[in-house]
């Protein structure tokens, strides 16, 4: 059978929907009819020979003519795909969900006149599953020419405003003031005052760098009475590498980022993600501009001519490895493939298209703020994308993921190498191999001599009359040994053969050069292996050779395709430069075509690129967005709260260079951003009472950390922190208990960011606190607030050890003064005068709580009393760490 | 103006406190959320059911051995099948009846195999779909669309519509809680209670079976309970003075809460899950007391102990995939019987004699059934069968269901639903409708559009299935 090996390696993994059903279809109740249908075999089944036929018999009645019944005709064959009121009448090779197949299998249909016989089921059932031969493919589709873009603001180009005037001028640092104090001010409203430094500088930390800043840090900038003290502070941040690392978090969220493939329960774990993870935080560092940052992530083999690095280059320049591991955006999505995939039929449709589709959401989701996934199935209902356009869309990917001619994601890699190197590598690899066998032969032949050695020897203690006999009895082979040499075997064999599984024991015992001979032996080996080139790998995505097409189709439905279309953009957004691309000349090792779109997507004036950017930025800064759905666009997002800020922010990062660390230095120095969140009572209620939500801004939003800053701020602030920048993922592992962890042995500290993300085995702590479950990508997270976050802080294994670890860390740093210190670390800022109160009251009442369980004399004891109260010093800190003020940002 | 009114529908959901922690804020927001957003927290329609027991029977069981009997099948046992249900997947060959024999049990003669000497005694309380189809024919997609309604990875559980739709009845439990076997995870594993893209609050919880109940209810190194309250009151203190600084920040208050329904927590989850408080002869009625049905018999006591404490939605669930018979299926498929059958039977008899049974619907099923040809995956091993998505059966109990009933039917083999063909979406509308939720109306914003469990499809509540 055909899938017997598939099946041993994995029984309960299984098989896709509807395969192509090759078999005969047979009567078991004739032997005629059995036979007949076997000659049938050798003839294909057509629409024209094997279905019209029955169709005209029994469905023409109302399914033909000038108005058929449901508006379906099946008369015309190409009217299958398209179907009739209720959809298609056909899948093609998929006859049980296959509409027409559903109605005649149970008889609903034909509605009046003679049912369908048994036999005449099986054929139509077997010759859609066969891939309904003889029909054609729909020629016309939904143009939606009547569609256009023309009304919704974010599919025309920003307009860059004059910076308004306002009454007051004194608080305006920069433009984006003038912008919020205008409509502030339209409203009676006003900025709040500047909160104080140390918030300032909590809140720059959290917000630039996903950390808490150090007593050190908060001393520094207290003490620097420079002018410019505040902007040193920003660029300080700014120049962290650790910046790259909450800003490339953010940006891992909206491109699906992962560590595992998904879709199947054994959610293979990705060795090779990480590098454009990587990559991602280097950009960020780097502050590469935002426009080639797209292009490197949709294009970067094309934008980097990898091809002809690889073929004529010595070795690939950075900038072209750089590229192809940008790529690594277009992988994120979902992909379980594996070569055994190959033999599944409609795998294209089951598992392959998906992964494309993923991938196109991916893309228009995080660039462009859109929901283009809608349009897969039908024109999408709210915002201006025709159907179409999604499909000429994904002809700009298919030339590279080929859902019919698909490369399974394991094999889906390229070697940083070029082509003259991996040349090298194998002759140098193959001499590896030749050197190594030959030592491995050559040993062989060793330990046989030996072998022979031990058997001469024992041999030569059997009594000599028989020795002989012996020998010969054990030279020949089984089957042609006599009676007595048979005896004799069976006699000696196992006595003078040492047992093999002693052998080495035998020989180290025997022979003092067996030792020094193996020694040697692996020593040379070793130096054969070091030898040997192995290059690193980047999970890329790049064009497969060869012409590709591209079909609609109908209803999103792969087993219903419609006429092929060119690859294209969203006709509807009004760009300056338009789309445009030529197919290369044949033989091209890449078509062009995403570097084509990335061109498009990251000319100056495109509507969305940097309006969606900018209010990611603005976003991760305030809580919300100028537009506070960063993940819609169109028509059912919401409205810009500042479309003139929001265009004024677009144009400026794009004429600055697309420089995302200019946007944050702007919006930083700004008053805006420099508000307090804590206002007093009157200014609440009279900015509550017009503006609920803070729309308008007139203060800083109350910001919650999320479950990275949240987890690495527990990791600083106990100074538990492992710096640490890039690499391969920290492994997670499940407990018994079902809690997911780094083990403790494998050094767990680092930032969240470096933690394996698995889609089916989450770290309990960063999923409690919301890290997104990644299905496709996130694009706004959700904040929630369940006990179970509650229970994780106070109980985890992991929370306690930071907890303990922060009490031994103050009580060293700080002995005269432990909780005072403690509460600077954590919550930035000194304790008050009654905090400290509370503090003495509660160390002293709690210290005698772990000390009451001790035997009355042991009290008494010195080292029972110090333990005491560092156990009471640590629930100290854990509920600093527990605490709303931990978790919140003013 | 209500000082509350200012969260929008969308923030509420995002940041209400989960439905325990939560619930003060949700009252306090009740008026807001009245206004704005009528479904969560408020049935569409006068529910029979208050809660739902779902036992999900992972890896696709046998209808054709357990709910579907099908005496052609028996007939031309190891036959060539017919053309119109050849395996259009060529995996499987000839045909193959069942080894068991099939009963009419109780008054309404609803006929159930004899590996379910148990369940059938409630025959009369069961209504078996038997012509259910589904859409894929690998594991977890049919489970994505069993559980959430589309083969769709990510999307919210059945369980998490519910919660969504219904709210807690009891401040101090979740309202959904998972019960994964603790001999290892389902296949899909966590997938099987998430909450999809509805908020975290609506996700299942998982309870345990051995130890303490839930995770992190209590640190692995104890603490003395002084010791413990010491530290809460600090906390207490710590966010009293953080909070009277920033009064009017509702989800520092929902916060708060939340601490506070973590403690209560322990206790009330403790208590629940104490299974010492029932006396031998229920144990007994479960299994308990014997190896072979312990673990299941233990989850289905926990089931009933918690949804008598108003918790909405519990799950059980069995390690890896106990049906997925691919081989044995005679042997396999009896094995999984011998496990639950008593243990199921027990519940359904347990929560009649509490009166529970009318307000608690119970759903039975997998992914998809299994081939009615056979499958041999090695030589000499015996013959299985294989997954199978045309036509299979799921059964229903207690909760508003018409009882005694077999709804639909598939072909003489077993093979396709024909009669009163039963899509997925279907039954979802029907669950629902019991619970007092209209599928249409209870949505939840997504990707820019109103999303729902029957998502895409053209549902409709079946009604024979209602008393």
């Amino acid at each position: 059978m055909r899938h017997l090996g598939l099946l041993s390696k994995f029984p309960c993994f299984y098989i896709v929907a509807i395969i192509l059903c090759v078999t005969v279809v047979l009567e078991f109740r004739s032997e005629t009819l059995a036979k007949e249908s076997t000659k049938k075999q050798k003839t294909e089944l057509t629409y024209e020979n094997d279905i019209l036929p029955i169709f005209r018999m029994k469905c023409f009645r109302c399914h033909a003519g000038v108005e058929p019944k449901g508006g379906l005709n099946l008369s015309q064959p190409s009217a299958l795909l398209i179907g009739g009121d209720s959809g298609a009448a056909i899948r093609i090779s998929a006859a049980e969900s296959s509409l027409l197949y559903e109605k005649i299998a149970s008889d609903e249909m034909p509605a009046a006149g003679q049912k369908l016989t048994a036999r005449e089921k099986a054929t139509v059932r077997t010759w859609i599953n066969n891939g309904a031969k003889g029909i054609s493919h729909a020629k016309t589709i939904d143009r939606s020419d009547e569609i256009t873009g023309v009304e919704l603001w974010s599919f025309n180009p920003p307009v860059r405003s004059k910076v308004p005037q306002v009454s007051a001028q004194k608080r305006v640092s920069n433009s984006i003031d003038a912008f919020i104090l205008k409509k502030l001010e339209q409203k009676q409203l006003t900025l709040a005052a500047e909160a104080d430094r140390l918030t300032l500088l909590r809140r720059a930390s959290f917000d630039l760098t996903g950390l808490p800043p150090s007593p050190k840090e908060m001393k520094q900038f207290l003490d620097d009475k420079r002018p410019d003290a505040y902007t040193r502070m920003i660029n300080r941040l700014l120049a962290s590498p650790h910046y790259g690392e909450r800003w490339g978090r953010h940006w891992l969220d909206v491109a699906g980022y992962t560590d595992s493939a998904g879709i199947l329960s054994a959610d293979v774990p990705l060795q090779l993600s990480y590098r454009y993870r990587d990559y991602v935080i280097r950009a960020f560092n780097k502050d590469k501009p935002y426009d080639r940052f797209l292009q490197e992530q949709i294009a970067g083999d094309e934008l980097t001519d990898y091809w002809t690095a690889h073929d004529t280059m010595d070795t690939l320049p950075e900038d072209v490895v750089e590229g192809i591991t940008a790529t690594g955006f277009l992988r994120t999505a979902a992909d379980a493939s594996r070569p055994d995939f190959a033999s599944i039929k409609n795998a294209a449709g089951q598992y392959f298209y998906p992964t494309m589709f993923d991938t196109l959401q991916i893309v228009c989701s995080s660039t462009m703020g859109l929901t283009v996934q809608c349009a897969r199935c039908h024109s999408h209902k709210f915002d201006p994308i025709p159907q179409v356009d999604y499909f000429r869309m994904q002809a700009i990917f298919t030339g590279a993921f080929r859902p019919t001619d698909w490369v399974p994601q394991t094999k889906r890699r390229l070697k940083i190498a070029t082509k003259k190197q991996k040349q090298a590598a194998d002759k140098t690899n193959a001499e590896v191999e030749k050197n190594i066998k030959a030592l491995k032969t050559g040993f062989e032949k060793y330990k046989q001599e030996l072998k022979s050695q031990i058997f001469a020897k024992r041999l030569a203690a059997l009594p000599v009359e028989i020795r002989d006999d012996v020998k010969n009895a054990i030279a020949t082979k089984k089957e042609s040994r006599n009676d007595i040499q048979k005896y004799l075997f069976e006699k000696f064999e196992k006595q003078l053969s040492p047992d093999t599984k002693d052998l080495d024991q035998i020989y180290k015992a025997n022979f003092p050069a067996y030792v020094t001979k193996g020694k040697a032996l692996n020593d040379q080996i070793a130096a054969e292996e070091k030898r040997r080139v192995i290059f690193g790998e980047v999970r890329a995505l790049y064009d497969l050779p060869g012409s590709v097409t591209t079909p609609v189709l109908l209803r999103g439905d792969p087993q219903t395709p419609g006429p092929d279309v060119d690859p294209g953009v969203i006709s509807t957004i009004n760009t300056p430069n338009t789309f445009s691309w030529k197919a290369p000349p044949e033989g091209t090792r890449t078509s062009g075509r995403r570097l084509a779109f990335a061109q498009w997507l990251t000319q100056p004036d495109h509507p969305l690129t940097a309006r969606v950017m900018v209010n990611r930025i603005w976003l991760h800064h305030f809580g919300t967005g100028i537009v506070s759905t960063p993940e819609d666009f169109g028509v059912s997002g919401s409205p810009p709260s500042h479309p003139e800020l929001l265009d004024w922010l677009a144009t400026e990062f794009v004429r600055n260079g697309w420089s995302i660390k200019h946007l944050h230095r702007l919006i930083l120095t700004s008053s805006t951003w420099r508000q307090r969140s804590r206002v007093t009572p009157e200014t609440r209620k009279k900015g509550t009472a017009v503006d609920p939500e803070n729309r308008l801004l007139w203060r800083q939003n109350l910001q919650r950390l999320q479950a990275e800053p949240l987890r690495d701020a527990v990791l600083a602030t106990s100074g538990l922190l492992n710096p640490t920048l890039y690499g391969a993922p920290l492994a997670v592992h499940r407990l018994s208990s079902g809690e997911v962890i780094v083990p403790v042995k494998s050094a767990p500290d680092r930032r969240s960011i470096y933690i394996q993300i698995l889609r089916l085995k989450p770290q309990t702590m960063l999923r409690a606190f919301d890290q997104p479950e990644m299905t496709v990508n996130c694009t706004n997270r959700s904040t929630s607030t369940v006990s179970t976050q509650a229970l994780t802080l106070l109980n985890s294994d992991p929370m306690v050890r930071a907890a303990n670890a922060f009490a031994k860390r103050v009580q060293e740093d700080q002995p005269a003064d432990p909780a005072g210190y403690a509460v600077l670390t954590a919550f930035s800022r000194p304790a008050t005068e009654d905090e400290r109160r509370l503090f003495t009251q509660f160390l002293n009442e709690q210290t005698t709580r772990h000390l009451a369980p001790h035997k009355s004399e042991d009290q008494k004891k010195a080292k029972i009393i110090a333990e005491s109260k560092q156990l009471a010093l640590a629930d100290l800190c854990h509920m600093l760490l527990s605490a709303n003020e931990f978790a919140y940002i003013d | 103006m209500n000082q509350f009114n200012f969260i929008s529908r969308r923030d509420a959901l995002r940041r209400m406190g989960d439905g325990f922690g939560g619930l003060a804020l949700a009252s306090m927001l009740s008026e807001a959320a009245a206004a704005t957003h009528s479904t969560a927290h408020v049935p569409h329609s006068i529910p029979k059911a208050k809660a739902v027991i779902q036992l999900y029977m992972h890896g696709g069981p046998s209808h054709v051995d357990l709910l579907d009997p099908k005496p052609m099948l028996n007939k031309f046992h190891d036959k060539t099948p017919p053309g119109e249900v050849a395996d259009d997947e060529k995996r499987t060959k000839n045909l193959m009846g069942s080894p068991y024999q099939f009963k009419k049990c109780g008054e309404s003669g609803l006929e159930f195999s004899e590996i379910q000497p148990f369940v059938s005694q409630h025959a009369d309380e069961i209504a078996v779909v038997r012509s259910m189809f589904t859409e894929h024919r690998n594991h977890e997609q049919a489970i994505w669309m069993a559980q959430t309604g589309l083969t769709v990875a990510g999307r919210p559980t059945l369980g998490s519509w519910v919660t969504y739709g219904l709210g807690s009845e009891n401040r101090n439990l979740p309202s959904f809680v998972a019960l994964p076997d603790p001999k290892g995870q389902s296949v899909d594993g966590v997938r099987n209670w998430s909450s999809g893209w509805l908020p975290p609050r609506f996700q299942g919880t998982v309870f345990r079976e051995q130890g303490s109940p839930v995770l992190h209810l209590e640190p692995s190194q104890p603490r003395p309970k002084e010791v413990t309250e010491g530290r809460f009151r600090l906390l207490k203190q710590l966010n009293q003075r953080h909070l009277v600084e920033r009064s009017g920040e509702l989800e520092l208050e929902a916060r708060i809460q939340s601490f506070e329904m973590a403690s209560r927590m322990q206790l009330a989850a403790t208590d629940a899950l104490n299974l010492a408080q029932e006396t031998p002869e229920t144990q007994k009625l479960y299994g308990i007391d014997n190896p072979t049905t312990k673990s299941y018999g233990t989850r289905c006591l926990m089931a009933r102990r918690l949804v008598e404490r108003g918790v909405r939605f519990v799950s059980l669930f069995m390690a890896g995939q106990p049906w997925d018979t691919h081989s044995n299926n005679n042997k396999g498929t009896k094995a999984c019987c011998d496990r639950t059958d008593l243990p199921i039977g027990g519940l359904i008899t347990d929560l009649k004699r509490r009166g529970l049974l009318d307000s608690t619907l119970i759903l039975w099923g997998g992914e998809f059934g299994r081939t009615p040809g056979a499958q041999q995956t090695k030589k000499n091993i015996e013959f299985g069968r294989d997954h199978h998505p045309y036509g299979f059966s799921v059964w229903m109990a207690g909760g508003g269901i018409k009882g005694g009933q077999a709804y639909g039917a598939t072909d003489d083999f077993g093979y396709r639903a024909i009669e009163n063909r039963t899509q997925t979406a279907n039954l979802h509308a029907t669950i629902l409708h019991l619970l007092g939720l209209d599928h249409e109306i209870l949505t939840y914003p997504h990707d820019g559009r109103d999303e729902r469990l029957t998502d895409l499809y053209d549902a409709k509540v079946i009604k024979d299935l209602i008393v």
